[in-house]
């Protein structure tokens, strides 16, 4: 399996995850989860082939990366949809796959083959994969922040908090376990589990971004511009993290 | 401002005035010199600050700003002060510790963020609301009618803030006793001597010595590129492009040229052939043959078409004995052989311990290799490179050395908090929670 069967595995993906969007937004329970998760099963058949014949894990380039991002989107979508029910949430996560996806079909980038030493280690493709699910949630966060926001100005009530809450303890659960997945694996690669390198330094920053954002929540749940902005600026944050302060 | 009870605007100024007092102490005093804190004084300085936060938390009801500390405005307050001089230390590159930094920046100290008072100071003072919200809640719930009952209700937040507090408290005093050393073992030889890595120049005799029997390097295929005659720049620019020889055969295309590999050799020694038919610089060929000792390089025989013009001849990387062959298209352009990357390298190691009579026992016999450390009497052993110009055959290793007694605290935190994190996961912090904590908070 290479990338030159993408195409395939991404279209049929994208159907089953239009299907289920447009069953959210139906109100046909059923269909959303059968076509939604078939849709999931193609996809992650597509980057076990290419793991496979890559030899290696999928997580080196950011065509790469961007596969992750678009599998996880539909992930996320499901469960948040099966937790809250949500009708347009299937529909949104489906947008952005569509994105992601459709960047990787129209401007692929070189897909080495090659991974050296240190990152070949078991610690990182959980590493990885937990951040980029991670990443999938708070990017729906910010958008529902963002969107929110826009109503607020319109002087329209605020009525998101409740799954931004959920969409930030879950994401934040999985940016705790990523970073210190990664510290766990950097004691065994480079001597150090914490060596405030740039990509460490903004993992920390990220964190702690968010758990401002959980404490403001906590202590005064009447406000609402103020928490909207940390949700969108953390997640701008999070994009320092992700592309790297490389010197 | 100040009129009980204290809210974000306090928080916000006793970050300001920490900040204050610590670019005060920049001035007076110069930077933290971390190398103070090693044993006993961390250890000290640990009873004395967590002694200092039990006493606080037993005197919250007669002094009111040890109860605000234990406030969520107080937790809000220090984290985006940390927040801001994290980011602040994220955009500016970071100069070594031991570096000297005069005038402004030094003062400043943003260079050499975590030597700096402020920095710390903000730090210190995250902790302490940290461990004072701790006791609060423990208080509380020991307090209660069911202990017991309320402090499995709280175990998320016990495992999230005191996993925290555990971890940054033990990592930040335990640095100065971390010990990181480099040991160069040359094939065969024992070798008890390393440097420290923040001292090169210094040489220390260990408790243990490393012998290096084997020194092993996979790598990666070769792979064909094309680059610019004059400059040597991979083409395309910006986004280059290669061909990948798997099983000594390859074909492909670069820039329009039909490249393809028929035949290679895996280890192959450069030779001159003079062609006495013909005349000048056409008169000596390159060609390779097979030759299986110390410095073979791999030769792939090129074949490149392009509309009518063909070109073919061998391709090599080159390497310490043997120069590289490229095969030039053009004027413009050649096909080479891009340096073959490592996949793995490895060091079959013994390492020796001395024992009182300073003859040394052996203590292991293993092979070493990247994110496959050995650990040997509270050492970590790392491999860390080796002689890069003689690649696979490098007649030594080079292995980093780490030991870091405060890890075992460090650890305890860190499972503490993805324990947390899992609760988190499972969504076990509930709303009802929450607010029970916000009603009982002052």
């Amino acid at each position: 399996m290479t990338w030159s069967h993408f195409i395939a595995f991404a279209i049929a993906a994208l159907l089953l995850w239009g299907v289920g969007a447009w069953a959210a937004w139906k109100k046909k329970s059923a269909l959303v989860y059968g076509a939604t998760i078939a849709g999931i099963v193609v996809f992650m058949a597509f980057i076990v082939g290419l793991w496979t014949s890559l030899e290696r894990p999928p997580l080196r380039t950011m065509g790469e990366t961007r596969l992750w991002y678009s599998f996880f989107l539909p992930v996320v979508g499901i469960i948040t949809y099966s937790r809250w029910k949500y009708r347009w949430l299937p529909g949104f996560s489906f947008v952005l796959a569509l994105v992601f996806i459709a960047i990787n079909i129209f401007k692929p980038e070189i897909h080495n083959k090659t991974m050296m030493p240190a990152l070949q280690s078991p610690w990182f493709a959980p590493h990885v994969i937990i951040y980029m699910f991670a990443y999938a949630v708070m990017g729906a966060a910010a958008l529902v922040a963002a969107y929110q926001l826009w109503r607020a100005h319109k002087g329209k009530a605020v009525d998101s908090f409740n799954v931004l809450d959920d969409l930030v303890g879950l994401g934040l659960a999985f940016i705790t376990t990523g970073m210190l997945f990664g510290a766990l694996w950097a004691k065994e690669a480079w001597g150090h589990y914490w060596a405030w390198d740039p990509k460490e330094t903004w993992a920390a920053i990220t964190w702690m971004a968010y758990l401002v954002y959980v404490h403001t929540r906590r202590v005064s749940p009447s406000s609402v511009k103020a928490p909207l902005v940390m949700l969108i600026v953390s997640f701008a944050l999070l994009q320092m993290c992700w592309w790297g302060i490389n010197y | 401002m100040w009129t009980r009870p204290w809210k974000f605007k306090e928080g916000f100024i006793i970050g300001a005035g920490l900040m204050l007092t610590g670019l005060a102490l920049q001035c007076i005093v110069g930077k933290i010199s971390w190398s103070m804190m090693a044993s006993p004084v961390n250890a000290i300085v640990l009873a004395t600050f967590v002694a200092m936060v039990v006493l606080m938390h037993l005197l919250r009801k007669r002094v009111y700003a040890f109860q605000y500390l234990s406030t969520y405005h107080a937790a809000i307050a220090s984290l985006s002060w940390a927040v801001v001089l994290t980011i602040v230390m994220g955009l500016t590159r970071q100069a070594p510790s031991s570096a000297s930094i005069g005038g402004l920046m030094g003062v400043l100290g943003i260079e050499q963020m975590l030597s700096a008072w402020h920095f710390v100071l903000v730090y210190t003072w995250l902790t302490l609301v940290l461990g004072l919200t701790i006791l609060r809640v423990l208080s509380q719930c020991l307090s209660g009618a069911k202990p017991g009952k309320e402090l499995l209700r709280r175990t998320p937040f016990l495992l999230n803030h005191l996993g925290l507090f555990i971890a940054i408290t033990a990592a930040t005093l335990g640095n100065a006793d971390m010990q990181r050393l480099q040991l160069q073992a040359e094939l065969g030889q024992p070798e008890w001597r390393a440097t420290p890595s923040e001292h090169p120049d210094s040489v220390v005799e260990l408790p243990l010595a490393i012998q290096l029997h084997e020194f092993t390097l996979d790598e990666y295929p070769p792979k064909l590129m094309m680059i610019t005659n004059t400059s040597g720049k991979v083409l395309p620019v910006g986004n280059p492009q290669s061909i990948v020889i798997e099983d000594s055969v390859a074909s492909g295309e670069l820039l329009g040229w039909q490249v393809r590999v028929t035949r290679s050799i895996e280890e192959a020694a450069e030779t001159t052939v003079v062609d006495s038919l013909a005349t000048g610089a056409d008169s000596v060929k390159v060609d390779f043959v097979p030759f299986h000792s110390m410095g073979y390089v791999f030769a792939a025989w090129v074949e490149a078409d392009s509309a009518n013009v063909h070109r073919e001849g061998w391709v090599s990387c080159g390497n310490f004995m043997f120069p590289f062959s490229a095969l030039k298209l053009g004027d413009y352009a050649s096909i080479f052989m891009a340096e073959r990357e490592p996949k793995r390298y490895a060091s079959d190691v013994t390492v020796y311990v001395k024992d009182g009579d300073e003859s040394g026992h052996v203590a292991a016999r293993a092979v070493i290799e990247v994110n496959k450390p050995l650990e040997v009497e509270g050492w970590k052993i790392y491999q860390l490179s080796f002689n890069e110009r003689l690649g696979k055959w490098s007649e030594y290793s080079v292995f980093e050395l780490v030991r870091d007694p405060w890890l075992p605290g460090v650890y305890v935190g860190i499972f503490m908090m993805l324990a947390g994190a899992l609760f988190m996961f499972l969504g076990f912090s509930s709303k009802r929670n929450d607010k029970q904590e916000r009603r009982t908070e002052s």
